[in-house]
C-alpha cells in the first residue's frame, strides 16, 4: 500500500513537472515573440515620427513633362526605391529618381536635407501628384503648369 | 502472507494505472494549452508588425462612375511581407462587405514592407457625396474618406 500511495504521488508529481515545463516553455517563447514585435514596432513608430517631407515643386511644362522635387525634412534617412508617386491617383516608378547633389551617384538613400527629384515624360497635365515615403507620411499637391 | 500481498499488489496497479491515467490527462490538456498560447503568440506578433496605409490622395476621384470601379493605392508600412491576395484583406464599403475587390502589387512581387498594391473595387454606383472606404489586413484598420461629384 505504502509503496502504491508513494509511487502514485511520484508519477502524479513528474506529470506535473511535465506540464510546468511545457507551459512555462510555450509561455515564455509566446511572451518573448509578441515582446519583441512590440519593440520593432515602437522603433518603427518612433522612426516614423522623424519623418517629413516637402514637395518643393510640382511642374508641368509642355514637352518637358512633369518634375516633381520633394525635400527629406525630417532627420530619418528615406529609400528612393521605397517611395511611391502617384500622379492623378495613378502609380509611378520612381526607378529614374535622383538625389539632388550627388553628382550622378546612383543611391537608395535620400537623406535629411537632401531633394529627391523626379521627372515624367507625360504629354497632358495632371492635376494632383501625391508622394508618400516608406514610413506611410505622405503629401499630395497641385501641379503648376508652366507653358 | 498471500492473502496480504495479492489485494496490496492490486491496489499497488490501480493506484499506478489511475496516476498514470491523472498524469496523462494533465500532461495532454497542457501541451493543448501550450499550443494554443503558442498560436496567440504568434498571432499577436503577426498583427503587431501589420501596418498598412492608404496613399491615394482624398483629393483626386478614385472613385470612376463610368466604369463602377473604385480605386485605391495601399502601402505596406508594416514590418512583415502580407499574402497580396484578395483573401488577406477585407474590404467594407460605407459599412458594405465587398466582395468584388481585387489587387495586385504595383511595385515589386510581393507585398513587402515600403511595397504597394492596387486594391480596386468593381461593380459599384455610387451616388454623389461623401463614402469612406474601409481597409482591413490582420486586424490593422485604414480608413479612406472621399468625395464623389456629379
Amino acid at each position: 500500500m505504502g509503496f502504491g500511495v508513494s509511487g502514485a504521488t511520484a508519477i502524479i508529481f513528474l506529470g506535473l513537472l511535465v506540464g510546468s515545463v511545457t507551459l512555462y516553455t510555450a509561455a515564455d517563447a509566446s511572451f518573448e515573440n509578441v515582446e519583441e514585435a512590440t519593440g520593432d514596432r515602437g522603433e518603427r513608430l518612433l522612426e516614423r515620427r522623424n519623418v517629413a517631407i516637402n514637395v518643393t515643386m510640382a511642374q508641368f511644362e509642355t514637352n518637358q513633362g512633369i518634375t516633381l522635387r520633394v525635400e527629406n525634412t525630417g532627420s530619418e534617412p528615406l529609400s528612393v526605391n521605397e517611395t511611391t508617386v502617384l500622379v492623378n491617383n495613378s502609380y509611378r516608378s520612381t526607378a529614374g529618381a535622383t538625389v539632388l547633389g550627388t553628382s550622378g551617384t546612383r543611391t537608395d538613400l535620400w537623406l535629411p536635407g537632401e531633394v529627391l527629384e523626379v521627372t515624367y515624360d507625360d504629354q497632358y497635365a495632371p492635376t494632383r501628384l501625391t508622394v508618400a515615403t516608406a514610413y506611410g507620411v505622405a503629401e499630395s499637391t497641385n501641379v503648376t503648369v508652366v507653358s | 502472507m498471500a492473502d496480504v500481498s495479492v489485494p496490496s499488489l492490486l491496489l499497488f496497479i490501480a493506484s499506478i494505472v489511475i496516476a498514470a491515467g491523472v498524469a496523462g490527462v494533465l500532461v495532454d490538456t497542457v501541451t493543448g494549452i501550450s499550443g494554443a498560447l503558442d498560436d496567440r503568440g504568434a498571432d499577436l506578433s503577426k498583427e503587431v508588425r501589420t501596418d498598412v496605409e492608404v496613399i491615394s490622395d482624398e483629393g483626386t476621384d478614385v472613385y470612376d462612375e463610368g466604369a463602377g470601379n473604385l480605386t485605391v493605392y495601399v502601402k505596406n508600412t508594416g514590418l512583415r511581407t502580407v499574402p497580396s491576395t484578395v483573401d488577406a484583406v477585407d474590404v467594407l464599403l460605407d459599412g458594405r462587405y465587398q466582395t468584388s475587390t481585387s489587387m495586385y502589387v504595383v511595385s515589386g512581387d510581393d507585398w513587402a514592407p515600403g511595397e504597394v498594391v492596387q486594391l480596386s473595387v468593381t461593380g459599384l454606383s455610387l451616388t454623389t457625396g461623401d463614402h469612406h472606404l474601409t481597409v482591413i489586413v490582420d486586424g490593422d484598420e485604414e480608413v479612406f474618406r472621399f468625395r464623389h461629384e456629379a
